[in-house]
């Protein structure tokens, strides 16, 4: 009963201090909102490319392996069973050279290329699924290196490209993160200073709780739940304008960017809503658990 | 040098054992202080602007430590006291002091209330005990009045209303009557007496040459940091004297 009576005394006093302090606040969650909605950004973007990195690595992860029209089949099949023993080797595929062709063929794009040639000129295929990505490149070279192969054109894969999108992608990481880092700082240091505006603001009140013997974080309490208000309120904005703008945005700019891979993804937007109270309210606890910490003393 | 012992056979409720108060710029508020206040004393801290009243106060309710020396109230050293044990004890102190400290926003039973609610007491019991302690300064009519509406005497007397709800048995005030015109004063005066009777120890730190003169009670003067006379029925005025010509 006593603690529901603090807790209610806490809640009060946060209440009453945030709308007396109504331009300090206003303006600590105008800046929070900002900061979320960057940090939204930054999150959906994360998203989208690893969506796109995703759909790469299965299809990197696919290595096919020309085969030459000298090759006998009993040698082709050999290989595939070698190569289906490999425990780094998901499943081989073996598709004949009228097959190929046909996949080759089913594409509209080479219609007339058809059209103008006599024969089959493409060669059968074994596609091997490996499992990892980073196998690939042993996988590749042991293709490479099968006498079977058709010399002037082994394989398909593109080492160097793949190594750069690894590497692309580990940056654009670490670029999210370094990011978010800042947006962290800035947010608990404007949520510090509100705190202390506030502190200031109650500074009588602070003097008398003292006084009469309240505990450290009786006083202190109430401060840490208007942190906590701050960072709760800039996030519902945040969200708010995120969702409003997030599938309109994506229908506009995708064709103008297409150099970023923009997507609308509904079933992100409850992790996202999620992550953004979750930060929002941490965020204020931790400005305003620094700031009562530094400015609040009996 | 003497060594006041201190005795914690339930009469002495307050003992300074060689303290000193040295501030950062390097002045000594309080140069080897040597103090003991038995239970249900009355004692007149005087001395000049700057002598180290104040700061005495301030060491006695633990806002500052000394920086060399002991303080023991109801025998517990302070300078050892523990951060999160402070509220418990300020809980067992009555303050007052010369600017009253009462929030503006509240009204007079708000004011004595908050002593309370900070600690969480429930409605009830919040209303029986503030209703009495503004029965004792006689304030009963004025309940629902802000500070603002309120002379400086009757400011007082709820600040002492709100030092009293928790019915300490030492009471510390600081210039009590500074902000107040003769008359007032004297019936501030009254109340302590009052409290004093009831058997709470007062310890005040005063300018009123008056007061302390009329009611003959124990003085201690202090100057340049220093317990220069320590008088059992003293006077402001002999006092101050007695220095001034020791000096």
């Amino acid at each position: 009963m006593r603690l529901f009576r603090h807790l209610l005394f806490a809640l009060n006093s946060a209440w009453q201090s945030f709308w007396r302090n109504a331009g300090v606040s206003v303006a600590a969650v105008v800046s929070i909102t900002l900061i979320l909605i960057l940090a939204g950004v930054n999150l959906l973007l994360g998203h989208a490319l690893a969506g796109v990195l995703d759909s790469y690595k299965t299809r990197v992860s696919v290595i096919s392996i020309s085969v030459s029209d000298q090759t006998p089949l009993a040698t082709v099949y050999d290989f595939k069973q070698q190569l289906e023993a490999d425990p780094r080797v998901a499943g081989v595929t073996f598709v004949t050279k009228d097959e190929e062709l046909q996949r080759f063929s089913a594409d509209p794009r080479n219609r007339d290329l058809i059209a103008n040639i006599e024969g089959n000129p493409v060669p059968a295929k074994l596609e091997v699924h490996v499992k990892n990505l980073s196998d690939v490149d042993a996988i590749n070279n042991l293709g490479r290196t099968w006498r079977g192969a058709d010399r002037t054109d082994p394989t398909d894969y593109q080492g160097d490209f793949i190594a750069r999108m690894v590497k692309l992608s580990a940056w654009l990481t670490l670029a999210g993160y370094a990011l978010m880092a800042i947006l962290v700082v800035v947010s608990v240091v404007i949520v510090m200073n509100t705190i202390r505006t506030a502190v200031y603001h109650r500074r009588q009140e602070i003097e008398v709780m003292k006084l009469v013997g309240a505990t450290e974080w009786f006083v202190r309490g109430p401060f840490v739940i208007e942190g906590v208000m701050t960072g709760v309120l800039a996030a519902s904005l945040a969200l708010g304008l995120l969702l409003g703008a997030y599938r309109p945005f994506v229908e506009r700019f995708r064709a103008d960017l297409f150099f970023i891979p923009l997507s609308y993804d509904p079933r992100f937007v409850s992790t996202l809503g999620q992550d953004l109270f979750l930060g929002g309210a941490l965020l204020g606890a931790m400005g305003s658990y620094i700031g009562v910490r530094r400015f609040v003393r009996i | 040098m003497s060594v006041i012992a201190p005795d914690f056979s339930g009469r002495t409720v307050i003992s300074f054992q060689h303290v000193w108060k040295r501030y950062p710029n390097g002045t000594d508020a309080l140069r080897d202080i040597n103090l003991s206040v038995p239970e249900g004393d009355f004692v007149f801290l005087v001395g000049p602007s700057g002598a180290g009243k104040s700061s005495l106060v301030r060491l006695l309710i633990r806002e500052e430590r000394p920086t060399k020396g002991k303080i023991f109230v109801n025998g517990v050293e302070l300078g050892r006291m523990k951060r999160r044990k402070l509220p418990h004890f300020r809980r067992k102190v009555g303050l007052v002091f010369q600017d009253f400290k009462l929030l503006p926003q509240m009204t007079v039973h708000e004011n004595v209330a908050f002593a309370l609610r900070v600690l969480g007491e429930s409605r009830q019991v919040i209303d029986r005990r503030v209703a009495r302690a503004l029965d004792t300064v006689s304030l009963h009519g004025k309940l629902g009045k802000y500070p603002r509406e309120l002379s400086g005497g009757e400011q007082q007397r709820v600040a002492i209303a709100r030092a009293l709800v928790h019915a300490p048995r030492l009471m510390i005030a600081d210039e009590p009557t500074g902000n107040l015109d003769p008359a007032t004063a004297w019936e501030i005066m009254q109340l302590f007496l009052k409290i004093n009777a009831d058997g709470a120890t007062v310890v005040m730190a005063t300018h009123n040459r008056e007061i302390v003169d009329l009611l003959r009670r124990r003085v201690v003067v202090i100057e340049d940091g220093q317990v220069v006379r320590d008088d059992r029925a003293g006077r402001y005025h002999e006092a101050l004297q007695a220095s001034a010509l020791r000096a």
